[in-house]
């Protein structure tokens, strides 16, 4: 849109969104192609084809990146409905809003503090198995 | 009267409410220099569904009537681009290549090891307060992003709402008392460790860990994209061996 900026080779808008539908429409068709044992939703694939398409430079980051970022700064508003979305069933909270609360509550804190400390562990592994030879910044 | 009520069905409701509600709580968080109730996306969770209540209060139908009939329409637009957005999480990887090349091992082994040990923790918790299968099914994959953990749970028999719900109050907590867990479990001595760890936060979570530095605000970002990638590949077996 902005063409004068300094990001001169950013491809038009409908081009970038038309990238972004391409991988969506082939990431669906892979999502549906899984088995429903197995459910790998669209946006995970979606995800790993971009990153890839880009890791590749198959697609260059001038072709997707103002769309792409444009869209991530929305995102806080995007999950709005799907926060509402409790309103179909309010019975649910009322029946275990609490419980629901101290399961989050727990989960948060564990997710946290676990993930921090088995990184500590693994990096720390990994750097005996390696001998200290690379990997030097890490603590 | 009936003409009225059809053209409250379109979509133009629930985008309208959305917006408006989301903007009103950006407005109030600024206001009151962040107060954490005030967390736009918080805020307008909450205050959308009680429009809704009072909608129902008014005309004489149940919240979940309204919710159906006038918020669902626009608010089904809103969420259709959830999609692309998740997608757009690959720029800010792949921007983020270097970290990721030299520490994709540690950042793949250590997220996999703490996605399994915290299901254990998020299910024994569940089972603990005695919660329905349905909503333990719907906390487990509440460390992904929104866009990948409601499908999931979905997928293990979870009431989705209430997953989207575990994931934005998670990201409540975190801007709330992220100093507080830092400081009483020490977390501040690894980077990488306190970056991934912000990073199950989500995006609140992310610009919280840019606070600390730019390698702890890169791991982050990057925890929030591979940690919704092995979520979906953890809980489903997970749920299948445990539930």
């Amino acid at each position: 849109m902005t063409r004068k900026d300094n990001n001169h080779k950013s491809a038009p808008i409908l081009v970038q969104c038309a990238i972004f539908a391409g991988i969506l429409w082939v990431a669906s068709i892979l999502s549906a192609l899984c088995p429903p044992s197995f459910v790998v939703p669209t946006p995970v694939i979606g995800l790993v084809l971009l990153y890839l398409l880009l890791t590749l430079g198959v697609v260059k980051l001038e072709w997707v990146e103002n769309l792409g970022m444009f869209l991530i700064s929305l995102i806080g508003f995007l999950f709005v409905p799907s926060g509402i979305q409790i309103a179909n069933d309010l019975g649910i909270l009322q029946r275990e809003g609490l419980q629901i609360l101290l399961v989050i509550l727990v989960a948060t804190v564990a997710l946290l503090v676990v993930t921090a400390y088995v990184t500590r562990l693994v990096i720390a592994i990994h750097k005996r198995i390696m001998g200290g030879q690379q990997h030097d910044s890490i603590n | 009267m009936t003409a009225l009520t059809n053209n409250l069905a379109l979509p133009f409701t629930g985008i309208f409410i959305s917006l408006l509600v989301f903007l009103v709580g950006q407005w109030l968080f600024k206001k009151s220099n962040g107060f954490f109730l005030f967390q736009p996306l918080f805020f307008g969770m909450v205050a959308g569904i009680i429009i809704l209540i009072l909608w129902g209060k008014v005309q004489g139908t149940s919240t979940a009537y309204v919710y159906r009939h006038f918020y669902k329409p626009g608010g089904d637009i809103i969420f259709w681009f959830l999609n692309p957005a998740t997608i757009a999480f690959a720029i800010p990887l792949f921007k983020r290549n270097d970290v990721l090349k030299k520490y994709w091992l540690d950042i793949l082994i250590s997220l996999v090891l703490s996605s399994v040990l915290c299901l254990f923790i998020i299910l024994g918790a569940s089972k603990l307060v005695g919660l329905s299968h349905s909503s333990a099914a719907a906390m487990l994959p509440q460390a992904a992003t929104t866009a990948i953990a409601m499908p999931v749970a979905e997928a293990i028999g979870g009431n989705s709402a209430v997953t989207a719900i575990a994931c934005i109050v998670k990201a409540v907590i975190i801007y709330a008392l992220a100093d507080v867990f830092i400081k009483a479990f020490r977390l501040q001595h690894s980077q990488i460790g306190l970056g991934l760890g912000l990073g199950t936060g989500g995006t609140i979570g992310s610009a919280k860990a840019l606070q600390f530095g730019v390698l702890e605000g890169a791991m982050a970002s990057v925890c929030v994209v591979i940690s919704g990638i092995v979520i979906d590949l953890v809980v489903i077996p997970f749920a299948r061996l445990f539930m």
